[in-house]
This record gives C-alpha cells, sequence and structure tokens, in this order.
C-alpha cells in the first residue's frame, strides 16, 4: 500500500482504517483569512487613491513601497502556505492494530504518540457549533488505558461515523487478544 | 553640503527579508516532502506555491530594478549654501 510507510514502525499484517485530517472548511476558513489580508491593502489604497498618491511623489517613498508591498505579499503567501501545511501534517489514522496521532506544531514540533486498539477504554464524538453542525464535523475523543490517556481527533469529518468505527475495531481487537491469552493458557498448560 | 544615508541599506535590509522567507520556504517544503503523503493533492499544492513565489519575485525584481538604488538619503543640511 502506497500509504503504508508513513505508518511510524508498522507491521506486517497491519493495514490502514482511517486516515483522518482536519475537514477541509477549517483549512478554507484560514486560506480566507489570508486572502482578506491580501486585499486590505488594495482596498486601503482605492478607497484612500487622493491622499496616497501625492506621497508617492517624493524620492523616498517610492522605494520603501515598493520594498513594503513586495515584503507583505511575500509574507502573506508564505504564512498562508504554512497554514495548508500545518493543516496537512496533521493526521490521525486509524490501523487493524492501533491508533496513531501525528501532530504538526509550527515548524519544528513534530509530535506523534499511538495506542493499541484493545486498550481503548472510551469513545466519545462531540459536535459544537453551528457550522460544525451544518458541515457534519467535530471532535472525537479517544480514552485509552495507557501512559497517554486520551487521544483527541480534532474537527475531523463525521465524527460519529469514525467514533463507531473505533469502537468497532476496538472491539474486534479485543476479542481477538483474548483469543490470543485463552490459546497461550492452554499452550502453557499442555507444556 | 547634505548628509545623508545611502538608499541601499533599504535594498539590503529588504535582502534579509528575502532570505528569512527563503529559509521559512525550504523549511516548509522540507516538511511536506519529508512527512506529507505523495498525493496529487500535496504535488498540486507544493507546485502553485513555488510558480506563485517565482511570479512575485520576479514582479518585485521589475520594480525593484528601476530604483537607483545608489541614491541617498538627505537627513541634514551641513553648512550654509552660497557663502
Amino acid at each position: 500500500m502506497l500509504l503504508k510507510h508513513y505508518i511510524p514502525h508498522s507491521h506486517e499484517d497491519e493495514k490502514i482504517i482511517l486516515l483522518l485530517r482536519r475537514h477541509w472548511f477549517i483549512i478554507l476558513r484560514k486560506l480566507l483569512l489570508w486572502a482578506v489580508v491580501a486585499i486590505m491593502p488594495v482596498l486601503f489604497y482605492l478607497l484612500a487613491f487622493d491622499i496616497i498618491e501625492p506621497l508617492f511623489a517624493g524620492g523616498l517613498t517610492r522605494p520603501l513601497f515598493v520594498l513594503f508591498v513586495s515584503v507583505y505579499y511575500l509574507y502573506t503567501w508564505l504564512f498562508a502556505f504554512h497554514s495548508f501545511v500545518d493543516y496537512y501534517l496533521d493526521v490521525w489514522i486509524v490501523t487493524n492494530k492501533r491508533i496513531i496521532n501525528i501532530e504538526q506544531k509550527g515548524l519544528f514540533v513534530r509530535h506523534v504518540s499511538e495506542q493499541k486498539l484493545h486498550r481503548v477504554q472510551d469513545v466519545t464524538a462531540e459536535l459544537k457549533g453551528i457550522f460544525s453542525t451544518l458541515l457534519d464535523y467535530g471532535t472525537v475523543y479517544i480514552q485509552t488505558a495507557g501512559e497517554q490517556a486520551r487521544f483527541v481527533f480534532k474537527e475531523v469529518p463525521r465524527p460519529q461515523e469514525v467514533a463507531k468505527k473505533v469502537i468497532k475495531m476496538s472491539e474486534q481487537e479485543k476479542r481477538f487478544q483474548h483469543l490470543l491469552e485463552q490459546n497461550d493458557d492452554i499452550h502453557t498448560e499442555t507444556v | 553640503m547634505t548628509a545623508g544615508i545611502p538608499l541601499a541599506l533599504l535594498y539590503y535590509l529588504y535582502l534579509a527579508f528575502i532570505l528569512v522567507f527563503l529559509l521559512f520556504t525550504l523549511f516548509n517544503l522540507y516538511h511536506l516532502v519529508r512527512f506529507g503523503f505523495l498525493t496529487i493533492g500535496n504535488i498540486v499544492m507544493i507546485g502553485a506555491y513555488l510558480l506563485g513565489t517565482i511570479a512575485m519575485l520576479l514582479l518585485s525584481w521589475q520594480y525593484i530594478s528601476q530604483i537607483d538604488w545608489t541614491a541617498t538619503i538627505p537627513i541634514i543640511q551641513l553648512g550654509v549654501p552660497g557663502i
């Protein structure tokens, strides 16, 4: 599978069941904000044209204006791209064996944690707010018995469906683990 | 006689901003290539970003190259002219 090498130390028989990112509305909202930041100086220039135009007649103001506009738009472009990188690299993966939480925090912090599916204790889906309800995205809280007690899938699409799937997978894995333990017990008794 | 600061100082300051911009661009691209998924969406975004960046830098250069960077910005007038 093409995606398999993205799973940290993946096992032979491990399959990706869910690969989740935040809902598309989250990145759209951020990109729209950067679009507003880009449009604002143009609007300001058009509205205050009569006041601004004479200022550019001076010897210093024109070079300053050119450099400022160039830096402003390059950095707006960079920050918009960084918003996409931040969105794209936050991934939650559910395989048939475990849950993996990969979060990119800024440019220099990358947080990867995982938990075995059979250690899942409780799964809760939460939809909060108008957009969340209308577009069906929300947060899924996964309570586990491990060191990192809670996994949070933030603003993922169809949270209730995701929660159901995680519960189903976890129960299957628990049954499988139980059978393995029974098999081990029988084996040690015969030895 | 007029004392002033060279306009080229602004240009060097601008170049410093561009250097930081390019560094952060590299960090972002590295993250996408190293940790991102090889999907069409990812490749399209990287391509679009690079095209946009090149277009903006070329457009900036068009305006910047028209400015005389050897000029100075007058700040104080030394002496009285004509005496």
